[in-house]
């Protein structure tokens, strides 16, 4: 708890870290529109894949230097040493940027969502998909980031794209369902068991690397 | 018991030695029969009833597709090996599959272009397989750039064995989830899996096809393993006999 | 089943199909990248290892 606090405000304390991707976020959703005809009836099938690959972009440029500052600073190597578990700390890590830049991003993804289709059952069920997409994509881009530590994160991104593509297809196969209103909660459920076994295996995996870098 | 046995005949300098030993029987004797069974292929067989004569690019795109996708296996193998028992030996395979398995996914994806172009009609299709070996593709590069990027070899081989076992398990995901998306929305009409029932004089030069192919290629595993053992060990004192 | 398919070796250059088309091009144009890029990847590594090889010594 302790721990959540301090990271917390860590992140707070860094406006470029949180704020900075959101605002990414809200120039790449404001700038797609001016790419296409503003009376044109397809900008409903454009805007959800603009939407994914934007979220992804943005936790991408997100996670960018998730440990590569306190990997610096020496302050990972002492989060090592004195708490047991490496791999719950970068949980809490992780969870703490999915608050603070995931869970933002999931409104204002909602909320363009309701912008240009103007449903609002659309953007509600958007919220829970985006919610779950985004701590999905924290988790596979940090185990990329920590891979590639100190080296930059185009490597991290060339490393780790591949591994989110079937995440991909399924955000695909969602606005289908979202858009024929139909198995909604099937792949809320889907979701979330990748959610769930990413969010147990990764940060084990995560520690390790780190731990590797540390030796 | 494993582990003693592993580590006794898993030394690089007992490796080096018994794969110079058997390089020119193997190499020899898979070039003899890839050249006899592409012979067959190109000159004896018949030509097929749907593709005409195009169909005899089988012989050369199928073994490097297959070689592809059994050498990421093979790495991720190996891999499992080095982080579970320390083989040193196993990282250095990681290492020199990782080019070997880029230069057969291109030949599988160039090949298979030009085929689609007589075939299909076109030289790129949105299809499960051909976006899956491309994915492959990415991967082996990126693999070998991830170790190439550290000075630290011993922490780019921990670093690449890690990548290698979660892109392992990711990869017939991948493979799943593309065929998922491609049926529902009826992209590619054309499967590449469903071929017509083949005939067996067809199929034997396939067979040699494919068996001459992986010995070459495993020869090829050989080389690029022995420049990376030399490389990496070049100040052991045996390495300066054996050279 | 050992025939040979073509008459002649303008024949199997051109690879004429039954319906008409010309499958040649793609057939001999495969063949050659997968030899070359085997072939070269050999020398490429052949020439590696004799480098280091040298510098070893």
């Amino acid at each position: 708890m302790k721990l959540l606090k301090f990271e917390l405000l860590k992140l707070r304390k860094k406006s470029r870290g949180w704020l900075g991707p959101i605002l990414v976020f809200v120039l790449i959703m404001t700038a797609f529109p001016l790419t296409v005809e503003i009376l044109n009836k397809d900008i409903d099938q454009s805007f959800f894949s603009v939407l994914w690959i934007a979220t992804l972009l943005v936790m991408m440029l997100a996670t960018e230097d998730i440990f590569l500052e306190d990997f610096n600073d020496g302050t990972l190597e002492q989060m090592a040493i004195k708490h047991n578990s490496l791999s719950g700390v970068i949980t809490i890590k992780i969870f703490v940027y999915w608050l603070l830049i995931g869970l933002p991003i999931s409104l204002l993804g909602a909320l363009y969502g309701f912008g240009i289709t103007t449903s609002a059952d659309l953007a509600i069920q958007l919220i829970p998909i985006l919610m779950i997409t985004t701590y999905i994509f924290l988790n596979v881009f940090s185990f990329g980031n920590a891979l590639s530590l100190t080296k930059g994160s185009i490597l991290g991104i060339l490393i780790t794209m591949p591994l989110v593509l079937p995440l991909l297809v399924v955000l695909g196969k969602v606005v289908i369902a979202i858009n024929l209103g139909m198995n909604f909660l099937g792949f809320l459920f889907l979701l979330l068991g990748i959610l769930s076994i990413i969010i147990f295996v990764l940060p084990i995996i995560i520690s390790f690397v780190i731990k590797a870098h540390l030796e | 018991m494993i582990k003693k046995f592993i580590h006794q005949f898993a030394s690089p300098k007992t490796y080096l030695f018994q794969v110079d030993r058997a390089y020119p029987y193997i190499f020899y004797t898979s070039l003899s029969i890839y050249l006899v069974a592409l012979f067959w292929g190109l000159f004896l067989t018949s030509e097929d009833f749907v593709q005409g004569n195009s169909y005899r690019i089988i012989y050369l795109h199928v073994p490097a597709s297959f070689i592809s996708q059994s050498l990421y296996l093979a790495m991720a193998f190996a891999s499992a090996i080095f982080l579970i028992w320390k083989v040193k030996l196993s990282a250095y395979l990681v290492r020199s599959i990782a080019p070997i398995g880029a230069i057969t996914t291109f030949i599988a994806l160039v090949s298979g272009a030009i085929w689609g172009i007589p075939t299909w009609g076109t030289w790129w299709a949105w299809d499960a397989r051909i976006i899956s070996t491309l994915i492959l593709f990415i991967m082996y590069l990126g693999l070998i750039s991830l170790h190439d990027s550290f000075t630290d070899n011993e922490k780019a081989d921990k670093f690449l064995a890690i990548l290698v076992i979660v892109g392992s398990v990711n990869i017939p995901i991948i493979k799943m989830s593309v065929e998922w998306w491609s049926t529902l929305h009826q992209t590619a009409s054309i499967t590449v899996t469903e071929k017509p029932a083949i005939d067996p004089s067809m199929l034997y030069p396939l067979f040699g096809s494919i068996i001459g192919f992986t010995g070459i290629v495993f020869c090829l595993v050989i080389l690029s393993s022995k420049l990376q053992i030399l490389k990496r060990e070049k100040n052991k004192s045996w390495v300066k006999d054996y050279v | 089943m050992f025939n040979f398919k073509f008459n002649s070796i303008s024949d199997a250059i051109f690879m004429q199909s039954s319906n008409g088309q010309y499958h040649g091009l793609y057939v001999w144009s495969v063949v050659l990248i997968v030899l070359l890029s085997i072939s070269i990847t050999f020398l490429v590594y052949k020439v590696q290892i004799k480098n280091i090889g040298k510098k070893i010594k």
